[in-house]
């Protein structure tokens, strides 16, 4: 028990019990318990990027949203002058939203699926173990990126439905 | 689940370690290690997580003796008029919220007033100059005075126990905090003693603020700028404590939710209030030395303060909003005995709900002239808003509708706040509408809204917390009965006041006026908001007495008096100033009921950091993730410093009102000897030892620098807060080159190109020359380090006079565009002195023996705040030298 090793990043990968190791990196082979340096490595990776993970969909709609206010400002304030049709700024910003959307998507799927739910049947993640964290972000991920869907969709109704400046 | 099975669990899975040598570091969230270093150096050595059969271990009965007369000792407050020279986080969050408490009242009186004169027609009770200036400081006071400080010291207070910390990282930053927020707040509201106190609205819109006459604007820019400076460096702390304090075992998956909403809301400190204060920078500039960036005739626009304003105004609101239902997400599963329902989806609200709050501003500007397009988007997410806002109101009912509910006076003041708040919501979702806005705007219906959200959202929800927390603070209760007619009275005050309001505001009555005629249909409506407001205040009243009276007869509460399951309520009573006798290891949401022996092993001092040996205050840090223990912080004690470096700050704000710009800078001056005394003096200092046992087994660095270090995640986050700031002011430039034809205007005069690009590149080499010097003393080449140092500074010195010399041709008074561009300089200006300070206090260090090859957290935050600088100064040369030619 009382070596310095147990500071070793280890974590979700070696953590067992009732549960069974989350998806996202390779899973170590069932009768193999502690997996080899670089697939933990892999983990670690992988557990930053999944705290990144959960700012990452709103994000996404704050982007969206500041290319979307911004170009219609510069659009309204100085291209309209021009005589630029109002529908290239329109159909802009409709691929945009396109793009965006399914970014928020494919972070929502791998969310979901780092959160196994249908795997674990656990809702609530509400114990103090690696693999708890591991999927509560998961968890938390997911129910960002379906808010940030719903926002995105929405940002996206003024240019869908208004067609002039005025 | 219970604890037992956890360790047993966790303590398997040690066993199944792989034995590689060469990464016996901390864990894997922690950033790499610097190059350069031996990763074994300052380690945590020793078992982790503690096993049951450590626990169990019972500590002799001798030892504990020692141990809390060693402790006690280290953390005793300082006893008469030596008191207010504490900086504990009990002493200075009681402090803090009382006086956020005492604006309160008076700020409410100010609202007295204003319902006395509006309760009959053509009243001449109070002019109508004395009006405006009442409603600007009820708004002022309400929410710079009261709410958002009430949030950082209810937190400062409570925070600490909530996650069995021994206090904030920082405790000197919160006092100098308070004091800079008692300074400015009384120099503020004492304004309006002097017939002197800001007229122009709580928004301050020019031209009208900008033209007004008196001192009374720059009251306001300045005072609250320097309070706006006091949240920032609140939200620092609150933000570092959140994610670095925590309890071993604490991951973030079972922090408690009053935590997930501090983080989110210090986040969103940070990105809202520097807004506010780049626009105060512009405003007050344009106030003292007629830099036009208001005024439309010299290319100025107002707009841009409506922007900038309502960027940090709106967010406000859920800065307010977030924290007190904080408190509810505390008070809610107590009362209902059970966990709370959905507590993904309550983080999920808090980070939702911070985010989309950035995407509202322009709702308080839909009658501005913006096209309709750009309406839309501020409308659909104002409307999207309410999704993560309701999911919370939603897990909180679901929680006690599953729960087997005691209507307790917390309880009882949560239910007041939902009602209230929903009702505020709905009317929030109805002006979220732009053609809704149109008809009501500026008028009594905006007036009940924003009450109906504040109350239901604020106040309440506070109220309800310090009823909550009482025992906790004061280890007394306070009075049932007291607190039901407290209730009782507010909760109808308040909506006999504010519901007629509604239509009072339909009826077309307009905000802000200081009388109407008698014919309208206004009269009885305002007559019965008014008796409304007093009914109200005599509830206020109630509850302060409440608070204040004298309990020395009542006997001390048990210690868990609501069978709460969160650490705080494993507090001593009677009270001991060193927050908890041992840093427990946490394995469940609700401690207080999963993990039986918990409280026994505190009070045992089973658990980490039962002892003071060094007589030194401390407190352990974790990691950021899962709250694994990795260093063994020295926190400060009392000092004086402090208190006379919030003065000398005061002086540096406040002098400028009255146009004393040199006893300011002095002011400044003496304020900035007094930080470099108190950093020089407190902060990472050199330890006696590198490790140090904290129990169970455990051995600990007591120093850290780089990413490891609080004090490196503080300036991070400052950092970030100014990053913003400076965003704003770039933000600036591309609005002024939108919304203008002529920017810059034809024919204008440029900085001088030349030396815009040697300023850029000096200080680029100043940049990297810190950088150096920070690798070349992590290596051990001491003097190469120094000479690098000094090499920095001069080049820091001959880059800044020559961005100042590249504008110096320029006529800032003339036109926005040289007014733009010299504000660039001024802010860049002032954080090369701050960067040749830092500088400086690294070579000095160097040279006397607190920054060594080993010891190097100050070098490494300073290279941080260059790395930060070094962006600005790339962008202000590309915006001064290159952008304004190539338009």
């Amino acid at each position: 028990m009382s070596d310095p090793q147990d500071h070793t990043p280890q974590d979700h990968t070696t953590s067992q019990g009732a549960k069974p190791p989350p998806q996202g990196a390779k899973p170590p082979p069932q009768d193999e318990r502690a997996p080899r340096t670089d697939e933990e490595r892999r983990a670690f990776a992988e557990e930053r990027e999944s705290l990144w993970r959960i700012t990452l969909a709103p994000t996404a709609w704050a982007m969206h949203f500041v290319v979307s206010y911004g170009a219609t400002a510069f659009y309204c304030a100085k291209l309209a002058q021009t005589g630029l049709s109002i529908t290239v700024l329109r159909l802009g910003l409709g691929v945009l939203s396109l793009v965006v959307l399914g970014f928020i998507a494919w972070i929502g799927w791998r969310s979901f699926r780092q959160w196994d739910v249908r795997r674990t049947g656990d809702f609530l993640n509400a114990s103090g173990l690696a693999e708890d964290r591991h999927q509560f972000l998961g968890h938390a991920a997911f129910l960002l990126a379906i808010i940030s869907f719903i926002g995105v969709v929405f940002s996206s109704m003024p240019f869908i439905v208004l067609s002039s400046c005025l | 689940m219970t604890d037992e099975t956890d360790h047993s669990r966790e303590s398997r899975a040690q066993d199944d370690l792989p034995r590689d040598e060469t990464h016996p570091t901390a864990s894997h969230e922690e950033p790499a290690e610097p190059r350069g270093h031996r990763a074994d150096d300052r380690a945590p050595e020793g078992p982790y997580p503690p096993t049951e059969e450590m626990l169990e271990e019972p500590v002799d009965a001798e030892v504990q003796k020692e141990q809390v007369a060693r402790l006690r000792k280290a953390w005793q407050t300082p006893r008469g008029w030596r008191y207010i020279s504490a900086v504990n986080n009990t002493e200075v969050g009681v402090w803090y919220s009382l006086t956020a408490f005492g604006f309160m009242l008076i700020a409410g009186v100010m609202a007295l007033m204003m319902r006395t004169q509006l309760a009959v027609p053509e009243n001449d009770l109070i002019s109508a100059d004395r009006f405006n200036q009442l409603f600007t400081m009820h708004g002022s006071a309400m929410m710079f005075l009261f709410a958002v400080p009430m949030f950082e010291a209810i937190s400062i207070l409570i925070l600490p126990g909530i996650l069995g910390a021994r206090d904030m990282p920082f405790p000197r930053l919160s006092a100098y905090g308070y004091w800079c927020f008692l300074i400015g707040g009384i120099f503020v509201i004492g304004s309006i003693f002097f017939d002197s106190a800001p007229n122009s609205g709580w928004f301050m819109y020019p031209p009208l603020a900008t033209q007004a006459e008196g001192i009374g604007s720059d009251v306001w820019l300045l005072g609250l700028s320097f309070i706006e400076v006091a949240s920032i460096a609140a939200a620092v702390e609150l933000i570092v404590g959140a994610l670095k304090c925590r309890p071993p075992g604490m991951r973030v998956n079972i922090m408690p939710l009053y935590a997930w909403y501090v983080m989110v809301v210090g986040g969103m400190i940070l990105f809202a209030f520097p807004p506010l204060i780049a626009g105060d920078f512009l405003f007050e500039m344009e106030r003292s030395l007629d830099w036009p960036f208001f005024d439309p005739e010299r290319g100025g626009d107002p707009m841009l303060w409506q922007h900038l304003f309502w960027i940090f105004g709106h967010p406000e609101v859920y800065i307010i909003f977030l924290p007190s239902i904080a408190i509810a997400a505390m008070v809610v599963p107590t009362m209902a005995r059970r966990p709370i329902v959905g507590y993904s989806w309550i983080v999920l609200s808090a980070v939702g709900t911070g985010f989309l709050s950035f995407g509202l501003w322009v709702h308080h500007m839909f009658t501005t002239g913006l096209p309709n397009i750009s309406l839309g988007f501020f409308s659909a997410a104002s409307e999207a808003v309410v999704i993560p806002t309701g999911i919370q109101i939603f897990a909180f009912v679901a929680t006690l509708m599953v729960g087997r509910v005691k209507i307790s006076l917390p309880m009882l003041w949560i239910a007041g706040a939902l009602a209230v708040f929903t009702a505020g919501g709905l009317t929030g979702v109805m002006l979220a509408l732009a053609p809704f806005d149109w008809q009501v705007h500026d008028s009594y219906f905006i007036v009940a809204h924003l009450h109906y959200t504040l109350f239901g959202g604020m106040v309440f929800p506070v109220i309800a917390g310090i009823y909550y927390f009482y025992p906790f603070l004061a280890k007394k209760m306070m009075s049932e009965r007291l607190g039901r007619w407290s209730f009782w009275l507010t909760f109808t005050g308040f909506n006999i006041c504010f519901l007629p309001m509604h239509l009072t505001g339909l009826l077309g009555m307009p905000r802000r006026v200081y009388t109407y005629p008698g014919d309208l249909g206004w009269d009885w409506l305002n007559m019965v908001s008014t008796v409304g407001a007093f009914i109200l205040a005599a509830g206020i009243l109630t509850f302060a007495w409440d608070l204040v009276r004298p309990k020395g007869r009542q006997p001390q509460v048990p210690r868990n008096p609501w069978d709460a399951g969160t650490i705080e309520w494993t507090h001593d009573v009677p009270g001991e100033a060193w927050g908890v006798r041992s840093i427990p290891h946490i394995t469940s949401r609700y401690p207080l009921w999963d993990q039986p022996k918990l409280v026994e092993r505190m009070d045992a001092g089973r658990y980490y950091l039962p002892d003071a040996e060094e007589g030194l205050r401390e407190t352990l840090i974790t990691t950021v993730i899962d709250a694994k223990p990795i260093q063994v912080q020295r926190v400060t004690g009392p000092a004086w410093i402090t208190l006379m470096a919030a003065g000398f700050t005061g002086g540096a704000f406040i002098l400028p009102t009255f146009s004393l710009y040199a006893p300011a800078i002095v002011s400044g001056a003496f304020a900035v000897v007094c930080i470099l005394y108190w950093l020089w003096t407190a902060t990472a200092r050199v330890p006696e030892h590198e490790m140090k046992d904290v129990g169970l087994g455990l051995r600990l660095p007591t120093y850290a620098s780089g990413p490891r270090a609080v004090g490196w995640w503080a300036m991070w986050i400052t950092m970030l807060g100014d990053a913003t700031a400076f965003a704003s002011l770039i933000f600036g430039i591309f609005f002024y080159w939108t919304a203008n034809t002529s920017f810059p205007p034809p024919g204008a005069t440029h900085a001088n190109g030349v030396l815009v690009a040697l300023a850029t590149v000096l200080l680029v080499g100043a940049w990297a020359a810190t950088l150096g010097a920070r690798e070349t003393n992590r290596r051990g080449a001491v003097p190469v380090a120094r000479g690098l140092l000094g090499v920095a500074l001069l080049l820091t010195v001959a880059g800044g006079a020559s961005l100042i010399i590249s504008v110096l041709e320029l006529e800032p008074t003339t036109h926005v565009y040289p007014a733009m561009m010299c504000a660039l300089v001024v802010w860049i200006s002032a954080h090369l002195i701050a960067g040749a300070v830092m500088q400086g206090y690294c070579l000095v260090g160097s040279i006397f023996g607190k920054l060594t090859p080993r010891h190097d957290a100050d070098i490494w935050n300073v290279t941080l705040f260059w790395h930060f600088l070094t962006i600005s100064i790339v962008v202000t040369g590309l915006m001064i030298g290159l952008f304004p030619r190539m338009l």
